[in-house]
Order: C-alpha cells, then structure tokens, then sequence
C-alpha cells in the first residue's frame, strides 16, 4: 500500500489546523472524507480537499509532500503510525504525541513537541521558541519520548521538562531547560545565556561549559559518572549523536539552588 | 411605553399576589391595571411563573482576587480553542460579558459581589461597569486594616469609628460592610496559622469578638441597610459549628449576616472525623430571628476558591487541584486564590448535603439566602440544578443515589421531605434579598416597584425552567428572550452615599501621608473614572 499523501497545492491563505490528520484519525475514513476536514482557522473554512491533492491509502503512514509555516498543530495527539512532512511546520508540532513517529524535513515553529508523552518526533531543521514546553496554564512541559532537533532551537528548549529525552544539535537560545523538572536535555553546539534557570532535577548535558550561568549554581568538580558513559553509548545507538558527547570524567554544575534544585549540567571538560 | 405581560402565573409574596393574571409596565416602572388604555406591547406569559427579577447576594464576580484566578488558570481562555471540558470553571465563561449574559438568562437582575477590598475599589467598579444587563453591588471589606484595628485597640470613639466606615462605604461606593475572618488576616502577618472568636490579634490586642461587635454597632448607627456581613472564623475545619454559634450569639438581638454557612456545618465525628452539624445551625438560626445566613452550596465538579480569608487559603493550598495557587499577605486581608475540585467522594458528598440541610432545616425562607459562593461552592450557573434539587424531593433522591453513602448516613438528608415552593423561593431569592440590602424598589411586583422581571416556563424539568427564562425584563427592557439575552444594556451599580466627616478625612490624609507617603487621593476616584454614563445608583441609608 502506498502512504497516504497530502501533496500541497499552494501555500496555504490562512493558519491551519492541522491535528484531525494524524494515523488514527485517518484510519478507516474513505477518500471524500478526508477531502471534507476542515482544515481552516478562519470563517472560510477552508478543507483538505481546498488545500491538498490526496493520494495513496495507507493511513499508518502520512506524507506531506510541502509544508508551510502556516501547517500547525502537526501530530497533535498522535499515537501510532508515522508522519512525515517533506518541508516546514508551523507551531505546537507533536503537541502531546504519545506514540509513533513525526518527521519534519523542514523547520518548526514555536511550541514543537509542547507536553508530548511518547514517541519520536525528529526536525531536520530549526525548532522555535518553547522547544516541548508547556502552554500558558499547563504545569508541565515535555513528558516523555524522544525530541531530536538536528539544527538550533529559540529559547526556553525544554521549559518545564519532566521526563523523556530532547536533543538539540546546533546550539540553542537563552534559558535552555528552564524550571525543568526531570528529564534530560542535549545541548551541542552552544546554549544561550542562563540554562538551566530554576531547574528543580534533571540533566543537561552540553559538550562545551556553558557561559553564562545562573549565580545560584554551584560549581562540583568533575566527578566520576556512570550515567554519563551510559548516556553516551545511549545517544550513538539511537543514532542521536555520531560520537560521545560527554567523555570520561565531564564537568558538572548542581543547581538551581535558587529553587532548591538538585539538577545537573554534565559538560564535556 | 405601556407593556403588558398576559396571562402568567404572577408570584409575588410581597404585595399577597399569587394567581393567574396580567402584570401592566409603563418604561422603567411597574403600574396598576391601567383603566381604557391598550398596551404598545403585549407579552404572552400564558403557561409561565412570573416573579420579580432573582436577587444574588454573594457572588464574586468581580475585583483583584477574580482577576488573580484570571491570571492563575489561563488554559481557561485559551483564545480560539474550545474550552476544554474538566477544567475549572469550564461550564463559565471567564468574562464580564458572559456574568451578565448567563446571570441574565436566569433571570437574575442584581448580583453583588460580596467582598472588595477598598484599596482595589477602582479596579472592581471598572469590572462591574463592564458586566452588561444587570444591576451590582459590592460589599466593602473591613476588619483587618490597620487604621481600624488601631482605632478599637485606643478605644476609640463609637463616632470615630462610624466616620471610619462611612468614609470606606462612600469612598469605595459600597452597599454595605464586610468583615472576613477578622483580626485573623493581620495576625497572620505575625505567623499566626490559627485564629478564633476570642483570639487576640497581635500587637493589636483585639480579639475577633470585638472587631465584629465594634463593626457592627458602626454599620447599625450609620443606618447602612445591610447589616453587617460576617465571614466566621475557622472557614472549612472540623469543629466550626461551635465558632459560628459564638457568632450568632454575639449577635445580641442585632442584625448580622453570617456568609456561606454550609462551609461552617462541619462535625468531627465518624471514623473520618467529618460529619454534618448542620442541624444544630439551623435550629441555632431558627431560634436567633436577628440572624440572617446564606448557604453556600457545594456542587460537584471543578471550581476555584477565590477568598480574602488569607489564612485559610494559606492552609488550603496544599490541596489545589490543578496543583497551583496565589496566596498573597497584602495590605489589610491580602487573600488566596485555590483551584478545587469537588469530588462526590465521602468529604464532597457531606458538604453537599450540608448546604442542602441548611435550606430544608431552616424554616424562615426570609432569613436563609439562595449562593454558592460562586465560585467557592460551585459556579453560578449550577443554581437551575440547585433549585430542581429544592423543589423536589425526587430529584434529592436521584442525585444521593450515587454518593457516599457512609456521609449521608452521617447526615439528616435523607430524612427531609421538604420541597421549596414558587412562593418561598421567590421570597428567598426575590423579596428577602431586596430587603437585606435595602432595595426598596425591587424584589417584587407591586405598582412603583422597578421592572425587573423574570418569566418562567412552566416545565416538569425544573433546571431547565430556571436555566432559560422565557422573558427578562430588566428596568422595563425586555433583554432575555426564550433563553437567549437579546438585549445588551448597561446596569448600574448600587451604592450608598453616607457624607464623609471632615475631620476624619483630614486625620485619614495625615495617615495615608505618613503610611504610604501618598495623598489620600489615591485611595478615592471620581465617578467619571467609571466610563459610563451614570454608572451608580444611590441607595438611601436608614434614618
């Protein structure tokens, strides 16, 4: 069976909402039913069969042949199945995902992977500000799976992180893993200024020291650690990194004491 | 214009009127029949209840701390996103457009926001200016500020005192004087986590006990129609019967209003040490005819409590549900705003009948008013459902079926077979709410009352009646149509105009100089700050 196809006509006129197109949304619907989603964000409610030439039938695997900056809420929800978006996304990509595999070739707006639970989301490109973080309100950011972003991030990159794993691999903005909560956060390439600011557990980890940190991080050496060589081996095997990131016998800041924090920041030394 | 509203079924306690008939108004008043003069509109009311418009007493719809639960839980107003279902206060809208569109279409007219903090006066009559439909009021919190806790602890002069609270009334254009939890705010300052009637606020050497007695005997001197409002100590604790009843004692053959009851109906008996005492109120309030309460009603669901009563809150916001919370010490009461969700498990199951028990048990529907202390108990738009379960005692039935039955084997519930009349509550919620706050020209239907009026459809499904009224009219406008608010007119907000004492304002400049290093200017506005046209409306004082 060939992946379904959603291939765009022109750039979208308005925001979409894109979050009824994930696997098991799609699964069972006949050809003039998907062609009937509205899609739209404004009064013209505009639909799928406005925007897309739809082809193929295997739901389990979307392809978006184009994307656009205006394509949000991309796997909202997702649980299954894999969707893949030759170009860019707009915000709140993966937004709670709990399973299966979003890919975007392109770029991603602000919010990508906001509170996903599981499974992988992987952006080729660039990712906005709030990298998994949560909305106004929410109490926790990303909270679970895997976040690989294989270019930079804005600010605030795992703000209120919990659990799971994000990677960004060119460096990213001021206030990197921001009042995380536990989880992991992979820098390489750069942070901003402050990472880590009002962490309360959790680990980032870099591969330079970072510059500008918070005063109410305490500097503790290089001690030894198991978990950093675990870790190591873990981002080459899940073909995150290409080699080790943290070495033997990394650096390490504790903090944010500000908030009575137990976090890490493991660099490589 | 003459407006005729034919055939319903009027219900007006008041003026002994309860029968089929017609109700004449000419522009903003109600009139007698008038004699060979036809009417330029004609209502159908055949098949409907007529009452005058439904009177809130308690309802925190506006001020500082509503808008601090604004800014506590966002995901409330997530713009251009449905509400999602289960959060708090997902069945509300969030704005002052929707309180006086939904209170409208309930055919509520008046609604006063219980509890404003003087200082943010301004801020509260610039919310209220822009709730559309109804009429408001607010109630000015006194009680744990400092120049008047002062003034009780030199023994000040009983004038002295009265000029005190008139200048707060007329300066922050309330209708009357609150006092929550008194002294217990400023004693928290001083790490006081527990606070009594008889306790003795520090440095200040008050007790609660004597800032409600010197309070008031000030708002019963200056005429202020509504007596004092009292929120009891020890809000919500196992025990707090015995602390409401030393209140209603100190009442001493004076009026006073104690606020939302139920949340002081709380035994420690049974395993869980949590059981109903809400019998012994209600016979404590039977027999203590100076004593008017309202109830408080807990439904279940997600809310969000929204108090001035600092401590409390402080002691409650480990329970918060969704897990954040604002608690702030400020100036006089400070207050706290807590997420909560009432659950119908054993605890949440035993409030909720005691607030039912406190309306079936007390037998005067003139001195037991109709709130949930929106949002504390539940939001107001739960009040259909709360009125259904009044009427009928099958509809009590149906909803203990699936509660925790151990709490209301603890309780008399079960017992009640009491059912509200229209007549009873339209005194509760009509006539004996406009007489409290001394709303002479509402409350019911005779000729020179104000045209407020509520039209129901008579149905066997009573919240569905009280949901959507089939007409509202507020002064004379028809604004509420088969449910649906047609009409967005600007009430205006009620206010009492007692004269400030020179002297007083002169010593309260001196103070606020030396205090804040600020004028007391900045504590007053003018009308025209209000950008309405006439947006207050003067309520006579007793003589």
């Amino acid at each position: 069976m060939k992946p379904l196809t959603f291939t765009l006509r022109e750039t979208p006129p308005e925001r979409l909402d894109l979050s009824p197109l994930t696997p098991q949304a799609l699964a069972g619907l006949s050809a003039k039913e998907i062609g009937q989603i509205r899609l739209g964000m404004s009064k013209r409610g505009l639909t799928v069969g406005d925007l897309f030439r739809v082809s193929g039938s295997d739901a389990k695997n979307v392809v978006f042949e184009g994307g656009s900056s205006r394509f949000d809420g991309m796997g909202t929800g997702m649980t299954e199945g894999s969707i893949r978006v030759a170009g860019d996304v707009g915000a709140q990509a993966g937004r709670k995902m709990r399973g299966g595999q979003l890919l975007v070739e392109g770029s991603a707006g602000p919010h990508a992977g906001s509170c996903m639970r599981g499974g992988r989301l992987e952006i080729l490109g660039d990712a906005g500000d709030h990298l998994g973080g949560p909305l106004a309100g929410e109490l926790a950011g990303m909270n679970g799976g895997v976040l690989i972003v294989r270019g930079s991030a804005g600010a605030y990159a795992a703000d209120r992180m919990r659990r799971g794993v994000a990677a960004v691999l060119k460096g990213c903005g001021d206030y990197a893993g921001a009042r995380m909560i536990a989880g992991t956060l992979v820098v390489t390439g750069g942070v901003g200024r402050l990472p880590g600011y009002l962490m309360r557990r959790g680990s980032i980890l870099l591969d330079r020291m970072p510059e500008e940190l918070s005063p109410s991080f305490v500097e503790c050496g290089a001690p030894d650690s198991v978990f950093a060589a675990v870790f190591d081996r873990y981002l080459v095997a899940e073909g995150i990194l290409r080699r080790s990131l943290l070495g033997a016998a990394p650096g390490k800041f504790g903090g944010d004491n500000a908030v009575a924090g137990t976090g890490e920041i493991l660099f490589r030394r | 214009m003459l407006t005729r509203i034919a055939g319903g079924e009027i219900v007006d306690p008041v003026n002994g009127r309860v029968g089929k008939g017609d109700l004449w108004i000419e522009d903003e008043t109600i009139v007698a029949a008038p004699s060979g003069r036809q009417p330029d509109v004609t209502l159908d009311a055949a098949g409907c209840i007529v009452m005058a418009g439904a009177i809130d007493i308690h309802s925190h719809i506006g001020g500082g701390n509503v808008n601090t639960a604004r800014l506590l839980l966002p995901e409330q107003h997530k713009a251009h996103a449905p509400r999602p279902a289960g959060t708090p206060l997902s069945n509300v809208g969030w704005t002052t457009f929707d309180t006086g569109r939904l209170y409208a279409q309930m055919g509520f007219t008046t609604v006063v926001e219980p509890a404003m903090s003087p200082g943010a006066a301004l801020h509260t009559h610039l919310e209220l200016a822009d709730i559309p439909i109804i009429d408001k009021a607010t109630l000015a919190i006194l009680g744990n500020d400092d120049f008047l806790l002062s003034m009780v602890r030199d023994k000040a002069s009983p004038v002295m005192i009265e000029d005190y609270v008139a200048w707060t009334v007329a300066s922050s254009r309330a209708l009357g004087v609150k006092v929550i939890n008194a002294g217990a705010a400023a004693a928290f300052k001083d790490n006081v986590r527990s606070f009594s009637f008889d306790d003795v606020v520090p440095f200040y050497g008050t007790s609660s006990r004597s800032i409600v007695k010197t309070l008031q005997a000030a708002v019963g001197a200056l005429g202020i129609p509504h007596p004092l409002h009292v929120h009891c100590n020890n809000l919500g604790i196992p025990g707090a019967p015995d602390t409401a009843a030393e209140t209603m004692a100190a009442a001493e053959g004076l009026p006073l209003h104690l606020a939302h009851l139920q949340f002081y109906g709380y035994g420690a008996e049974g395993k869980r040490g949590f059981s109903s005492e809400a019998a012994r109120l209600a016979a404590l309030v039977n027999s203590t005819p100076e004593i008017t309460i309202d109830v408080g009603q807990v439904m279940f669901g997600q809310t969000v409590t929204i108090s001035s009563d600092v401590l409390r809150q402080f002691s409650a916001r480990g329970t918060a549900n969704p897990r954040k919370s604002v608690i702030y010490d400020g100036d006089a009461d400070g207050g706290g705003i807590v997420p909560h969700n009432y659950r119908d498990d054993y605890y949440g199951s035993l409030q909720w009948a005691i607030g039912l028990e406190l309306f079936l048990l007390i037998e005067d529907p003139w001195r037991v008013f109709f709130t949930t202390d929106h949002p504390n108990g539940a939001p107001f738009t739960t009040y259909p459902e709360i009125f259904e379960l009044l009427m009928s005692r099958e509809a009590r039935a149906k909803a203990m079926e699936g509660l925790s039955k151990r709490a209301l084997g603890l309780s008399t519930l079960p017992d009640l077979t009491r059912e509200y009349t229209f007549e009873e509550i339209a005194i509760m919620t009509r006539a004996a709410p406009a007489k409290l706050l001394g709303l002479k020209d509402r409350g019911h239907l005779g000729a020179g009352a104000l045209a407020d009026v509520a039209v129901y459809r008579k149905g066997n499904d009573i919240a569905q009646m009280f949901r959507s009224a089939a007409l509202v009219l507020k002064n004379g406008e028809l604004v509420v149509e088969d449910g649906i608010a047609k009409n967005y007119r600007w009430g205006k907000t009620l206010r009492l105009k007692p004269t400030p004492d020179k002297a007083m304002v002169k010593r309260l400049e001196a103070y606020h100089q030396e205090r804040y290093g600020l004028s007391l200017n900045w504590f007053d506005f003018p009308d025209s700050a209000i950008p309405r046209e006439q947006p207050f409306g003067e309520v006579s004082c007793n003589a």
